[in-house]
Formats: C-alpha cells, structure tokens, sequence
C-alpha cells in the first residue's frame, strides 16, 4: 500500500469552527474504495466542539467500518484539545507524517 | 456621500458625449472644406478674369500696330500702347494666382505667353512701326504665329483654371453632402440614444420595482424571524431563569461557589451547565458539562443530560459508571455530542472522585503547591457507544480547592495553553484572596483581560480546615441546583 493509491489523505488546517462546519464535512467525507485515512492536521491549532464533534464522528465510523486512521497532530495548542477531547486515547495521533504513513501501512499488511 | 453612476446611465452619457464630439468635428470639417473651397473660388474667378484682360491686353496691342501700319495715324497706337502698359502686370497676376493654387503647368505657360509677347513685340510690332511696307505680309505671317502661340498659352491656362473650378465646385458639393450625413446621422444617433435611454430608464424601473419586491420580503421574512426569535427567547429567558436561581448546597468541610455568565445577550441560552446535589454521609454530586452548539436544542439536550446524570447518581455515585450509563442513553436519542466531567466529593476524607468525557481539566489547588490540572482524556458523550469511562480519585487536603469549568474559561483566545495558564493563575490568585466567591474572583481574573467569546461556568469545591468548617451551619436537606 503507498501513499496516494489506497491510502486517503484529508488535511485541515488553521482554526476549525462552526463557520467551517460544511467545509470539515465535506472534507471528512469517505468514499467505498477508501482501505485507510491520513487526517493531516498538522497545522490545526484549535478547534470547537463542533469541528470536534465532526472529527470524532469521523473517527467513530471509520473504527466502526475498520478503516485505520491515523492522525497527524503537531502544534501543542490543538494537541492539549486533542488530549482533553478523548482523541488521543480512542485513536491513533502521530506527530508526524511519515509516522503515521507507517502506522497504516502497517495495518494494511496485518 | 459617494453615489455612483449605473453602467446603463454611463454608457448612454459616454454615447451622447461622442455624438456631440463627432458633430463638433464634423461640423469643423465641412466648414473648413466649404472655407477652402471658396477661398479657391475667389482666386480662379479672379485669374480668369485677368487671363480674359490679358488675352484682351494683346489684342489692343495687335489692333494697334495693324491700324497704325495700315494708315500711319499715331492716333490708332493708343490700344498698342494701353495693352503694353497693362499685360505685364496682368501676366504676374496670372503667375501669382497659379502658384497659389499650386497649378503645376501655370508658371511655365505665364513665362512662355510672356516670351512670345516679347518676341512679337520685338520682331513684329517694332518693324511694322518703324517702316512702311517692309516684308508687311512675311511680318503679319510671323505676328499671327506668334498671337496664336499666346493665345494658346492663355487658353491653356483659363482650361487649368476652369478644371480647378470645377474640381472646388465638387469638393464643396462633396462637403455640403457630408454635412447632411452629419445631419442625418445626428438625428438617427438621437434617436438611438434616446431609444437606449428608455429602454434603460424601462429596465431600471423593473429591477427597483423587483428590489421594492425582494426588499419587503426581506422585511417580512426579518420580522418572521424576529418573531421566531422573541419565542425562542422568551422560552430560554425562561430557563435560564430557572437555571440562575440556582442555590448551592451547604455542608460541613466544603464550600461551593459557581458562577454563570453566556456569550452574549444572542446566546443567552447556551448549552453550557452545572450542578451540585448533596448526597447523605456529606458527600456532594458534582456535574459539569457542555452541549455542542446554542439555543433550545441545546438547552433541550443539556436539561435531559443534567436529569439523566443525576438519576444515575441515585442507581450508583460512581462517576465512571454514571458516564457510561448516560453515554448509552445519550447514543440511544441520538443527541448531540456533549462533553461532561461528573464528580463526588467526601468531605469527611478530603476526597475527590471524578471521570470526564471530552471535558477539560478540573484544576486542583492545595496550599503550599501550585495549581496544577486533573487527568482526563476520554471521548465525549454521545459519540461512541463503546466508550468507557474510568474514576479517578485525588485524596486531598485542608485549604485545597478544586475548580470545575467549561472551555469557554481556557478557549478564549483560541489558545488553550495560555488560557490554561491563565486559568492556573486565576485559581491561585482566588485561592490566596479567599473571598467569600472565589468561582466569580477567577471569571474576574481571566475575563478582565479578554471578551467573554462563548459561554462561561465555573464551579469550586473549597476544602475548609476543620476550625472554618465547625462556623459553617450544618445543611440536612439534599438540594438540587438550578
């Protein structure tokens, strides 16, 4: 599996609000052929519970669906809101991107 | 005030601007084509008449010489002599006046008119007037050669002249027909600038009328949702009346201090809550949440929420098992997503259970230490029937105070590590202060310095020393906040 073929990326970035809440979803919108996610959100630095709310539910049902995602998390504001919000237990955060390309290539093979 | 011109209004002005331009030119034009030609006129009239005179000039001159030497009277020189004292200044004339109207040929038939006159004058008239009879019919031969040649000469250059009459004589027919194009396309531009003016001023009148149109369901619909809103608001004034009245339980060993404050006046009903419920063997119930978004829904969402917390609380206290039990209920209604911290404090064992869903941080304050945030880090309510939810429990001391909130205290500046730190200096603050309401001395602290963005609550549980706890009454009576 390599990166551009099967696996999807989505990148958000900057401040995730409810102004941005049709943007998020459409962004977070999956499609059948997709075998796993890369969610770059690497330069994110805050989100509301609404952009939460969207990024949870994605996570949720692509759990519930097995499809590994994995997301990329690199500035310390929006990763302490990752850490209280219940991402960082439930899913997998990576503070990098080719760390987390492994981590689904590594799922694709198991 | 700036008004700007419409495209249509603009357009038609720049087309009537040209047009006025257009006939100022042209009208310049056929005037100074009309002034040419008639200035041209004036000197063909003029040289045709002296080419007459001078054509007239030499004849006297011939008459005369012919009467004289034919009769020998001095009487009959008289047209000799008046033709040769005007034919040179005639022949200038008739040079000047074709150098002026640049005719090429004119300056070399006026020279040679002019040599052949002096060629007559020198070999004919001069030995007819000097001596009788002498070779008369070679001489009168030779003479008329010569009168031919100038006349020829002259007729040469009257047909120039009367060539470039006429040549004027169409130029100013060709102006006085452009000047009628100018007329005629004055009056069909008129008409189209007016016809597109109309047709303008017609399409104008429909886009106002259908603005007046548009503009005044505008103001229907604005005051339907007016309307919509003063329901919508008289229904949450009523719950957050409700939810304002909120009175606190007493007990010894803790003191409880909230505070409540919405965005603004908008969203006055925010999904934001708190509650306090006094359980037996002085222990506290303490709630602390936040519903995703604003207005009824949200109050809706963040009432059953409360309801169904503290029903839990009744089936069993422990805040991990209450969060799951109302995770799995939330899921079942499919509410919003909601972040909570539910916790139970034991004022006889200075200690603090909890478990949060999605919920920031409480902050725990013990004197001699610094402030510094609980663990927590699980999902929020109403996303993942699978979450779970563990209890932490913090034994603490005397003098310790605990602070619930929600994240508008820390997310005011979207930075949630500086408004984490300001948040850790707003307790300690309060907690040196020691006010009577140390939940409104930490809003102070932080919302002194920053706009209050999204709801705000805050809730301390204040450990007393032993000596402060026996000033506090006893409160039996279980009382729910809100």
């Amino acid at each position: 599996m390599s990166d551009g073929e099967s696996i999807k990326t989505i990148r958000l970035g900057g401040e995730l609000e409810i102004g941005r809440k049709d943007e998020i979803r459409t962004a977070l919108q999956r499609s059948g052929s997709d075998r796993a996610v890369l969610l770059d959100l690497s330069d994110v630095t805050y989100a509301d519970s609404v952009a939460l709310t969207e990024l949870l539910r994605f996570c949720v049902s692509s759990s519930h669906d097995a499809i590994p995602v994995a997301l990329v998390v690199r500035t310390p504001q929006f990763a302490r809101v990752v850490q209280y919000a219940g991402l960082a237990g439930a899913f997998k955060i990576f503070g990098d991107r080719d760390a987390a390309l492994a981590y689904l290539a590594r799922s694709d093979t198991e | 005030m700036t008004r700007r011109l419409s495209v249509p209004l603009v357009l038609t002005l720049g087309f009537l601007a040209l047009l006025v331009a257009l006939l100022i030119a042209g009208g310049v034009l056929v005037r100074s084509i009309l002034t040419s030609s008639y200035a041209d006129a004036e000197y063909v009239r003029a040289a045709r008449i002296a080419a007459g005179d001078a054509v007239r000039a030499q004849l006297d001159e011939e008459t005369g010489v012919r009467g004289f030497s034919a009769v020998r009277d001095p009487l009959l020189l008289q047209p000799y002599f008046r033709g040769r004292a005007v034919l040179p200044s005639l022949l200038r004339r008739l040079r000047s006046a074709g150098e002026t109207l640049g005719l090429h040929d004119a300056r070399r038939l006026v020279a040679d008119a002019d040599a052949t006159n002096r060629r007559w004058l020198r070999q004919v008239a001069r030995p007819l007037l000097l001596v009788k009879g002498r070779n008369g019919h070679v001489l009168e031969l030779h003479g008329k050669i010569l009168v031919d040649r100038f006349r020829d000469d002259l007729a040469a250059i009257d047909a120039a002249l009367l060539r470039r009459e006429r040549q004027g004589d169409a130029r100013a027919q060709r102006a006085i027909g452009l000047a009628n194009v100018f007329a005629i396309g004055a009056v069909v531009a008129v008409i189209v600038a007016a016809a597109l003016f109309t047709i303008q001023q017609y399409r104008l009148a429909v886009r106002l009328e259908q603005e007046r149109a548009t503009s005044e369901e505008q103001r229907r619909r604005a005051a339907e949702s007016r309307a919509a809103y003063e329901a919508e608001k008289r229904i949450a004034d009523t719950l957050q009346d409700a939810f304002a009245q909120r009175v606190l339980p007493e007990l010894p060993g803790v003191r409880l201090s909230a505070t409540y404050e919405p965005a603004t006046e908008e969203a006055k009903i925010g999904g934001d809550w708190y509650d306090a419920v006094q359980l037996p063997h002085d222990r506290v119930l303490l709630a602390i949440g936040d519903v995703a978004g604003h207005g009824i829904e949200a109050a809706v969402a963040m009432n059953k929420t409360r309801q169904m917390l503290i029903s839990s609380a009744l089936v069993d206290p422990t805040p991990g098992s209450m969060l799951e039990r109302v995770n799995a209920e939330l899921i079942a209604a499919n509410f919003p997503m909601i972040t909570a911290l539910a916790g139970l404090v034991d004022a006889r064992a200075f200690e603090f259970s909890y478990a949060a869903a999605g919920h920031p941080a409480p902050v725990l304050f013990e004197p001699g230490r610094r402030a510094r945030f609980l663990e927590v880090g699980e999902l929020p309510l109403g996303i993942s029937p699978d979450a779970a939810y563990a209890t932490h429990r913090v034994k603490s001391v005397p003098g310790a105070m605990l602070v619930l909130y929600t994240d508008g205290v820390i997310e005011h500046s979207h930075d949630v590590l500086s408004g984490e730190s300001l948040l850790l200096e707003a307790v300690e603050a309060a907690a040196r202060r020691a006010g009577e309401d140390p939940a409104r001395d930490i809003r102070d602290v932080i919302f002194d310095r920053h706009r209050v963005s999204d709801d705000i609550a805050i809730l301390t549980i204040h450990f007393m020393s032993p000596a402060a706890a026996a000033a506090v009454p006893d409160a039996a009576v279980l009382q729910r906040t809100a």
